[in-house]
């Protein structure tokens, strides 16, 4: 054998040499330039929010004129108390003032300051939306990944199609079509609100209470959207499926399940979750449709409600809250990807 | 310690008929067989079925293959072996080393933990708990000489050759018997794979494992291997000793293969690579080889330098590039003088990260050198201006290592070639220009390939395209990163051919960029060799090569792995 080789010594250890050990300590750079970038997306909802506003056709002075008889000069006071008689750029700098000092105004319709009214209504959404995005979220990738790893299967038939087909009902016909079988018919569920009259906070009766109330609406949320999150999860686990680290973990000796759990999942979550995380955002503002049907007094419905007002300040709220809420979600999607990711991590 | 052997084994990959494909056969009734302790080498090029039969062995086919046949690892037939039973023998007993380089690591979790979980999947007495499993890691990483500190890394933070000695340090880890290695070295360059190879043969000769390797280059499985046995489209050509199967093959095949990777300094391979012309005359006898040689192109040796004329088309004057990135400064290329005359051939050789794409790239405008240094094109400085840039790049035109990304998969040949015509605003029959550059580049006849997309063509006609498209412009240079790295051997050796022949029948001057020194010395007139952003050493290929004298010239030449009997014979002929 000998006299075939030729001895291959070589001292260039330039690999080596060329290494130095990845700091760790690049965290706050990275955490600083999303916060910046979404401070910035921020102050751009603030600006849009004012303007879009005014681009919306209805006058809410002549609405509110229609509804009771006004005198002109009762219709010039109130908007001299709205501040609708000054200047458009006296007003957006009045505006601005006012978001920043936490000030969002007082709602024509509900005669209170628009941050309140935000506040109570901001728990019941976020209690409505949060648990359908868990349980869409768990059902989706579940589903999404069981349907990949066995593509092609009478499952992933029957998963895709289901979901796809829930997909593409409107929400608000799925809504009504629940609110009559469940709460119409067969009377399982209450058909609105989100607790009965005369039940006492704080009870267990009062948890129960809620509970059955969110069924219905969980239930059309979540049949809406988990197919985004299988379809994604699906689609990026397929990819995944033919990497040669999945040759080598089988390879290893490594049962079929764990191989998945272990080795693919976690690769095909990386770009499962910056989209998963973007979707909640949209999540909580197409809850408008099903608070509405369901009369959840939650921001979705308030907004429907400003909409047909048009009552501005509260639009202006409503607007500046749901866009927050989806920068957020994005910023928190981004630190994720960065502790899921090493190599996102060192850049 | 079992044997693995291969029984007349057969592998048919079932594809769904309605694609047009049917069935097809990837192995064809191979019977090998790799005794306890021994070493055996499979050569072959992309499509030969070898990485198919050796993943047969662990029964890691995907599921539309169909074996015929037996494969044993001692007296169990691995196909009738239960799904527990085959876990139970992957790793521990058999163990493969993929081509690490690559994604054969998963890249979200950490080394030290991918080594680890195979220990802990195969519990042995030497790893019980979880100290031992640690002490067992540290020992594994020292066996493959790499510090303890690296097992935390993650694999993007390694290099390629640190990727490849994880991957072995994974085979090893539970005392496997036999030991699989897929293309072990491809993707490395020379140093390090030498360096990859010198810790498998350690391994193998001081723990007396058996080696099963695969590999595309004869001489690397000389280097490694006992026995060598060499596949073509799934069937068998040969089965020898090494030494025999490379200086004295029995098949004409083989010896093709043998001479498509050049032994430096042998004048037989001079501006002579092997073309695929020599397979079609070759009736199988070794007589017909010398008959074959003669019809292929014949490249005087001598008209190596005369080739060239005095007329300097591109220079580099005391070129330096420094990128600047977050406070660290890398000097990528540092006071190169390089300059590239009308008609001839310059190799421009080191390994990677020396610095050899970045100054390439510059040479073609695409970076801007540090102030002081200069680019000249026919004596001219290079202008920055669009319009002087748009001129330039007309005359020098790119080629990149993989034609098949280099391709637009959804356009036609026509319209790959005649894309760039298009941004030139070529005034002429551009139907007639396409036409041309595609027999320029010996894709005839033209029509033929016109409405072919990249998809049905083969690796080499995919680089001729590439070629085509750069000629259709009828440049005055070609600038080559790589040209033939992704290709295999018999495409090698003809797309070098056509850059000789563009040489001597067009005058085109070209600038090779490689880690290969058997393609300089395949076509090169002119070798300069990059180190650490510096050139430190540069003259005529012969002198270059044969009489090196820069320390790093002569690593690189001992390096390359060569089939020394090879060198015995050239030497007694001489």
């Amino acid at each position: 054998m000998t006299d075939t080789i030729t001895p291959v010594n070589a001292e260039v250890h330039d690999e080596k040499l060329a290494e130095e050990s990845p700091t760790r300590s690049s965290f706050l750079s990275y955490f600083g330039t999303k916060l910046g970038g979404a401070l910035i997306s921020l102050v751009m909802v603030v600006l849009l929010g004012f303007f879009a506003f005014r681009v919306l056709p209805g006058d809410p002075v002549r609405r509110i004129a229609q509804e009771r008889p006004m005198s002109p000069e009762q219709i010039a006071e109130l908007r001299r108390q709205y501040g609708l008689d000054k200047p458009v750029t006296q007003q957006f700098l009045d505006y601005l003032v006012n978001i920043f000092t936490g000030n969002l105004g007082e709602s024509y319709v509900y005669r209170t300051p628009v941050s309140e009214l935000i506040g109570q209504y901001l728990g019941p959404t976020l209690l409505l939306t949060g648990t359908s995005a868990i349980i869409a979220i768990a059902l989706g990738l579940w589903l999404g990944q069981r349907a990949a790893w066995r593509n092609g299967s009478l499952f992933d038939k029957i998963a895709t199609g289901t979901s796809l087909t829930l997909w593409s009902v409107p929400t608000f016909w799925l809504a009504l079509i629940l609110l009559m079988i469940f709460g119409g018919t067969l009377r399982w569920f209450p058909t609105g609100g989100m607790v009965s009259p005369g039940v006492e906070p704080g009870t267990f009766a009062y948890v129960v209470d809620v509970a059955r109330h969110m069924v219905l609406p969980v239930v059309t949320m979540v049949a809406v959207v988990f197919a985004q999150y299988l379809m994604v999860m699906r689609a990026s686990l397929l990819e995944e499926k033919s990497s040669d680290y999945l040759t080598t973990a089988r390879a290893k000796g490594l049962r079929d399940d764990l191989v998945r759990r272990r080795h693919a999942v976690p690769n095909a979550l990386l770009p499962t979750v910056t989209l998963v995380f973007m979707h909640i955002g949209g999540l909580v503002a197409g809850a408008v449709t099903v608070e509405t049907v369901f009369s959840w007094p939650g921001l979705g419905k308030l907004t429907y409600e400003a909409i047909s007002g048009p009552d501005m300040p509260l639009l202006q709220g409503t607007f500046v809250v749901f866009s927050t809420i989806i920068i957020v979600m994005n910023l928190i999607a981004d630190l994720i990807y960065r502790q899921l990711d090493p190599r996102v991590r060192r850049a | 310690m079992p044997d693995l052997v291969f029984d007349d084994v057969s592998i048919t990959y079932r594809t769904a008929a309605a694609r047009g494909r049917g069935d097809i056969a990837a192995v064809r009734n191979v019977s090998l067989s790799l005794p306890a302790g021994g070493t055996l080498g499979i050569a072959g090029e992309s499509g030969s079925g070898k990485s198919t039969l050796a993943m047969s062995a662990l029964r890691l086919l995907p599921d539309n293959a169909v074996i015929d046949g037996q494969v044993r690892v001692g007296d169990r037939s691995v196909a009738e072996l239960s799904f527990g039973e085959l876990r139970a023998l992957r790793w521990s007993e058999v163990a493969i080393v993929f081509q690490g380089a690559m994604h054969s690591l998963n890249p979200v979790r950490t080394v030290g933990q991918q080594i680890i979980e195979a220990l802990e999947l195969h519990v042995k007495d030497g790893w019980r708990t979880a100290e031992a499993r640690k002490a067992r890691l540290a020992e594994l990483m020292n066996q493959v000489d790499l510090p303890i500190a690296k097992a935390a890394a993650y694999p993007h933070e390694l290099s390629g050759g640190q990727k490849q000695r994880i991957m072995i340090a994974m085979a090893l880890a539970c005392e496997p018997d036999i030991i699989v290695a897929d293309e072990p070295t491809t993707a490395l360059d020379v140093i390090v794979q030498g360096q990859i190879l010198e810790v498998v043969k350690d391994l193998v000769t001081r723990r007396g494992i058996s080696l099963l390797m695969i590999s595309h280059d004869l001489s690397v499985l000389a280097t490694a291997c006992e026995r060598i046995a060499v596949m073509r489209n799934g069937e068998l050509v040969e089965v020898g000793e090494s030494q025999q199967v490379c200086t004295e093959p029995r098949e004409a095949y083989t010896k093709q293969l043998a001479d498509a990777f050049p032994t430096i300094g042998d004048p037989a391979s001079r501006l002579k690579p092997v073309t695929r012309r020599t397979e079609s005359v070759v009736t199988g006898s070794i007589d017909a080889i010398g008959a074959a040689d003669a019809s292929a192109p014949v490249h005087e040796p001598t008209k190596g330098g005369a080739g060239a004329t005095d007329e300097v088309l591109l220079e580099a004057r005391n070129l330096s590039v420094t990128f600047r990135s977050r406070g660290k400064t890398v000097r990528a290329v540092r006071g190169v003088d390089l300059s590239c005359r009308r008609g001839e051939i310059v190799a421009l050789v080191g390994q990677s990260g020396s610095g050899k794409t970045t100054l390439a790239r510059t040479l073609l405008g695409l970076e801007a050198p540090d102030h002081g240094g200069q680019v000249l094109f026919r004596g001219k400085p290079l202008g920055r201006s669009t319009k002087r840039l748009r001129e330039f790049r007309r005359q020098v035109q790119l080629i990149l290592q993989d034609p098949s990304a280099a391709l637009n998969p959804k356009l036609s040949v026509y319209e790959s070639v005649a894309e760039g015509l298009r941004i030139q605003r070529f005034p002429g029959d551009e139907r007639e220009r396409v036409a041309v550059s595609l027999e320029n580049a010996e894709l005839t006849p033209p029509e033929h390939y016109f409405e072919a997309i990249p998809h049905e063509l083969s690796g080499g006609q995919r680089q001729r395209v590439v070629i085509a498209g750069a000629l259709a412009m009828t440049p005055q240079m070609l600038i080559a990163d790589e040209p033939v790295a992704s290709l295999d051997a018999s495409a090698r050796g003809e797309i070098l051919a056509l850059m000789l022949r563009l040489r001597d029948e067009l005058g085109l001057s070209a600038l090779v960029i490689t880690h290969d020194l058997g393609l300089a010395w395949n076509i090169a007139d002119t070798v300069a060799v990059m180190y650490h952003g510096e050139i430190v050493e540069r003259g005529a290929t012969e002198t270059v090569l044969l009489d090196p004298q820069h320390e790093y010239t002569k690593k690189l030449l001992a390096a390359a792995p060569k089939i020394v009997g090879r060198e015995g014979v050239l030497a007694a002929a001489q």
